[in-house]
Order: C-alpha cells, then structure tokens, then sequence
C-alpha cells in the first residue's frame, strides 16, 4: 500500500469530516458576509469623502457651487471651499494640514503638500472651467505640489504586503487550531491505536495537514471568489497592481502552512489526555507571532536591512516575511529560490521529526511530554 | 469446540515472539519472552494485570519498539506491509466519534489495502453479520457501548486478516455477545486465521482455544497446548462428595490440601505423584462417597499455580 494512497485517503477523511461538522459550514457563511459586509461599508464610508479647497481671495462667484457640482460625480464627494487672503496664508493653511489643496487662480495651478490627488485635481479643474465656460479638452491647471513626493510605496503594495501576512497569520490560527484539536481529539478517544497500526505516523499527519489545508485553502478560495466577484462588480476599488502581488500570496500560504500545521501536529501529540486543544498550540502560536513581529519590526526598520534579509529566508520567518518584502520592494530571485528549498528542507525534516514524536507520543497516555522526553523517545527509535 | 489437535513443533508457527524483551523506565514489560500462534489456532494470552499482555500486543504492530529479541511472522521480521494484513483490536478501544459506521468500517479497509469497492462491500457484510446492518448510517457516538464494541470488532475483520489480535475482546460483553464473539473468533481460525487474544475469562480461554501463553511479570511461564499444560502441572485436583463425614473431615495423606468446601463437597489439590486411591480410601472410612473425580488441574488453577495468587 503506496503511503500516497494513505495521505490521501486520511486527507480526504479530514475534509468529509469538517464538512459534515456545522461549525464549518457556518464559520465559512460567517466568513463570507464579513467580506460582503465590509464591502458595503467600504463603499459606503468612501462616499463620506470631503475635499477641502483654499482659494485667494476674492473668490470668482459660482466657484463653491461648481466645486460641489464637480465632486457629485466621484462617488458623491463633496469640497469645502475656504477663502484665504494671500497665497503665502493658503501655503501656510496647506502646510498646517488644515486644507487637501490650494487653488491659485492667477496662476492656474493646483497646489498639493507632496502628492497630487487626481480625484481632487479633476474636480477642481472641472469646476474652474465651469466658472470660466471654458471647453474641454485643455486643462486649466497645472497640478503642483509644495514638496517633492516622499518615496513611498504605492498603496497596492502595501495592501498586498500587509494582506499576504495577516492572510497567513489568520489561516495559521484557524486551520492550525484545526489541526491540534483533530490531533489530541484522535489521541484522546484511542483511534490512534488502531489507524497506527496499519499507518505510519509520519503518512497520518501528512494526511490530515493536506486535508485541513486543502479545506483551509477552498474556504479562502471562496472568499476571495467573493471577493472578485465584488471587485468586478464596481463595490470597492481595488488599486492597481494588486493581483499580480497577491498571486505569489498562495504559494507562500501552503509553504507556511505545511510549515506550522506540522509543528501544531507535533505540540497536539504531545498533549496530555487533560490538556485542551488550545494549551497544547499555544508554544507554535507563540513561535508564529513572534516570527510576525519580528519580520514587521525587521520591514519596518528597513525594508533592505540586514536582518529583512535575514527573515526572507529563514524558514520560520520566510512565509510571512517574503510575500510582504516582495510586495513593498521586491526580492532577487537568488533569495526567493534560497527560501524555498530552506523552507522545503524544513518541512521534510519536521514531517520526519514529527512523525516519531507523533507515533509515540500518541500512545503516551500519561502527563504531557516534554519537549526533552519527546527528544529523548525521538532518539530511542 | 472441535476436537483438539496436539501441539505442534515451533516451525509451524506464522507469528513468533522471539527472546522479545522491553523495558519501560524501570519496569520490565517483557523479558525474553518466546511463543508463538499458528495459522488456524486461538492462543489465549493470560496473565494479570500489567504481566505485559498489552505491550507484546503493541510490539507486533510496531507500536512497541523490542528492546532486544524479534518478531516473525511466517519466518520474516514484520514490517507494515504485514501489518496490514492482521487485524487489531486495541485494550483502549477507539474510534472516530462524528463518524458514520459504515463509513469508518470502509476507511479501516481502504486503510487496510482494500479497494474502496472491496471495503464497502466488506463493511456491509460484517455489519450484517454482527446484526448492525440497519446502523450503517448512524454515527458512532449514537450506538450502545456493546454495539461500538461490536463495530471495534468488525474493524478488526473487515479485511480478512491472516493474524487476529485482540486486546481483551471479551471485557463488557453480555453473555450473547460473548458467544457470538467465540464463534466469529472460531470461524476465523476455521479460515485459516492465526488468532490471538487476551482475555482474563479463564474458563472461557479453556473452552475456546487450543493452545494458550501465560506471562507473568513480562515473563512467559507457561505456553503451549492447554491440555498437555494441566497434565505437566505438579498438581492434581480430586472433587468429593462425602456422605456422613465430620464437616471438618480431611484425608490423612501426605501431599493433600483442601481448596475448599462448598454445596456439601470438598476440593483437594494434590501434589501429582499422590495416588487417588489413598484419599478415596481415607474417604470411604470417613463416610460415604457420592462422587469422587480425579484430574488435572484446571486453567484457572494452573493459572493460579503458575502465576501466584
């Protein structure tokens, strides 16, 4: 019997039994009207959004009407209009944060502190040309800001970057829980005993990871189905650039995953009969925040520092810290080829190392196993 | 019971405990423990309570690592290619809980080698042979423990394995299931099955098998055909039924002790080079004998003998 046929037999009992349970089927419907939900309020809270304009004094009549009339039409946004005495006030009002732009008529420039809005500047033009009856196509204004652009990374990159980690983190938590309740659980009611002789641990475990992430995956799958759906449909806007980011999100989230699910395997097979599910997780929860915030802090420091460097490869950070470096600066292919196999070479090691603890841990009845006495029964095989 | 074959010589035996020993800390589960079962055999494995019954259960599947020693089975080192052909019925029984029955009993199959064809069938015809068949949809946390057991049981068999182990079988049955149980386990070493069992229901060992292994501290202290083991005992046991005798009466011969005294009788056990006659002689003089019954002791008592009381 081909230990293929084994994982995937074990594999396809995990997903049966998960969509048997109603907590599953519920959780996913839960899931799936957040996003519906935060997409209407997305769309609903975009619509709040209020331009505030400064313009010399004196201000052309119709100017505060034509503003308005020309922000109707982006997603029902609206311009206060305030009326300063002299461009260096309005310079002042726009370094003090205290207005989005500053209309210099006499000029016919459109000052920004240090990034245009192209939303705010089409209003404004719309409007001045309104108030001037001027025709399109030529512009009326010349976009300009008080400050050079600060180098920063477009906001696609940084919805990527921070949704690639968190997408993980928050898979990690549920689907790994999954796995150590559906460890102990076997332990608990002595299955265990039965499957392991005909099974080996290692193909067990193996299993039951693929299964739960295979599920762990489709659950995602749907709502960013969902997601995309709503996306095509106008609901929310997406900025550009998003997909191509994302796209390397999934790989990385099965490499991650595997990764962990593993050690949660291993931690729920050396619980004891009493300890609950979520005790027995806690030590790789612990490991995967500490790598989160160790790869956030490192990105954060310096997104081409020596120690963000460091996590892209090193296999307990690379997965929540490759997709998001990759995202915000992008990484050399030499360190996204170096992660991999490290990360690879991790699990096939673990999966081996676990699948000893596994076996025998699961017929230790007694206290929990420590991780020395676990080390120790590991040699003894 | 069909009529019992002798004992044969070591070759013939498909599963070998070989010199197996383990230890655990500072307990010795098994110390160089040799038995075996041969194809078409029950082997009634005894001993009290953590003698190492379960632990040599575990090491044929590898669940137990030997220390020292080895396990054979038709001559060769068993690997998981053999194990999936035994079947397994743990002390600590367990099953998935959510599951349906017949779905877990064709998983155990699949498990097993079957195709998922062959398991389905399989499952069906062991639920309707131990009178589930109408429970093959309910979950397994729905059923009464005896029919949980009965499903333990049917996991154990669904592939038609050619080595049987179970792990104290018979705790918890009702007396139906009990004999329902001892003929399945008969009909399985009537296929061609190696059976072996654990059981502390010693009268019903000697009634159903042939052949039995008692182990005592991780030490195997008798094994072998259960009938040429009672006559080898050193002991002999006279039942006697006595008319008229002082109730304290006892026979004045040397090697002579009473068991006890029940329902007007008295049980002796004699050291076996003790002539019966000489206490049926002493009897006769002391009153009349209604009954009087000469033999080896039985697997209980040798049991007893063997393992201390």
């Amino acid at each position: 019997m081909s230990g293929r046929r084994v994982i995937a037999l074990v594999a396809a009992r995990e997903i049966r039994e998960r969509l048997r349970s109603r907590v599953f089927l519920i959780s996913t419907l839960v899931l799936l009207l957040l996003v519906g939900g935060s997409t209407a309020l997305n769309g609903a809270l975009s619509r709040k959004q209020t331009y505030r304009v400064a313009v010399t004094s004196p201000a052309p009549p119709g100017l505060a009407a034509a503003l308005q009339r020309a922000a109707k039409p982006f997603d029902d946004a609206s311009v206060r209009l305030r009326v300063v005495a002299s461009p260096a006030a309005g310079r002042q009002a726009l370094e003090a944060k205290q207005i989005d732009a500053l209309l210099l008529l006499a000029d016919n420039r459109l000052l920004f502190r240090s990034d245009v809005d192209p939303k705010a500047a089409a209003v404004a033009d719309t409007a001045v040309r309104a108030v001037r009856h001027h025709l399109p196509p030529s512009p009326e204004l010349t976009p300009a800001t008080l400050h050079p652009p600060k180098a920063k990374t477009t906001d696609a990159a940084t919805v990527a970057a921070y949704f690639s980690s968190f997408l993980l983190l928050m898979g990690l938590a549920v689907y790994g829980q999954w796995v150590v309740t559906g460890v102990v659980e076997e332990k608990n009611n002595r299955v265990v005993e039965l499957i392991l002789s005909a099974v080996r641990p290692r193909h067990l475990l193996a299993g039951k990871v693929i299964g739960i992430g295979l599920l762990g995956l489709a659950q995602l799958a749907l709502i960013a189905g969902l997601a995309a759906v709503l996306l095509v449909a106008g609901a929310f806007n997406a900025p550009a650039g998003l997909g191509s980011s994302v796209a390397l999100v999934i790989p990385w989230f099965a490499l991650g995953f595997a990764l962990y699910a593993v050690a949660y395997a291993t931690a729920g097979a050396l619980a004891s009969g009493q300890q609950n599910a979520e005790t027995a997780g806690q030590p790789v929860t612990y490991t995967i925040l500490a790598a989160y915030f160790a790869g956030y802090l490192a990105l954060a420091t310096s997104t081409d520092g020596l120690l963000a460097n460091i996590f892209t490869v090193f296999p307990l950070t690379a997965p929540l810290v490759l997709p998001a470096r990759s995202a915000l600066v992008g990484v050399p292919l030499w360190q996204h080829v170096l992660a991999v196999v490290l990360v690879l070479a991790t699990i096939y090691a673990l999966v081996r190392l676990a699948g000893r603890v596994y076996g025998q841990g699961l017929l230790h009845t007694g206290p929990r196993l420590g991780p020395r006495t676990a080390w120790r029964l590991t040699r003894q095989l | 019971m069909g009529p019992r074959r002798p004992a044969t010589a070591d070759g013939d035996e498909a599963l070998a405990f070989r010199h197996a020993s383990k230890q655990f800390g500072a307990v010795q589960a098994l110390s160089d423990c040799s038995f075996g079962v041969e194809r078409g055999r029950m082997l009634g494995f005894l001993g009290p309570n953590g003698a190492g019954k379960t632990t040599a259960m575990r090491a044929i599947f590898g669940l137990v690592r030997l220390d020292s020693g080895e396990l054979l089975w038709e001559g060769q080192p068993i690997g998981l290619t053999e194990c999936l052909r035994f079947g397994y019925m743990p002390e600590e029984r367990g099953l998935y809980p959510r599951m349906p029955v017949g779905e877990q009993l064709a998983f155990f199959g699949c498990l097993h080698g079957l195709s998922t064809a062959a398991a389905r069938t399989a499952a069906a015809r062991w639920l309707e042979r131990l009178g589930l068949a109408d429970r093959a949809t309910a979950k397994v946390e729905e059923l009464s423990h005896g029919n949980q057991q009965r499903v333990q049981l049917a996991a154990a068999l669904l592939h038609g394995p050619e080595l049987l182990v179970l792990d104290e079988p018979f705790a918890g049955l009702d007396p139906v299931a009990v004999l329902t149980l001892a003929e399945v386990l008969r009909e399985e070493a009537a296929r061609g099955a190696a059976v072996l069992f654990s059981s502390h229901q010693l009268e019903l060992v000697e009634d159903i098998c042939e052949t039995v292994a008692i182990v005592n501290r991780g030490r195997i202290v008798a094994t072998g055909d259960v009938i040429a083991l009672r006559r080898r005992s050193q002991r002999r046991r006279i039942d006697l039924e006595l008319d008229g005798a002082a109730p304290e009466w006892r026979p004045n011969v040397a090697g002579v002790e009473v068991l006890g005294r029940r329902n007007g009788g008295v049980q002796l056990l004699t050291r076996q080079d003790v002539d019966p006659r000489h206490v049926l002689a002493e009897a006769e003089q002391a009153g009349r004998v209604v009954s009087f019954s000469y033999g080896p002791p039985s697997l209980a008592e040798l049991f007893l003998e063997l393992v201390g009381s």
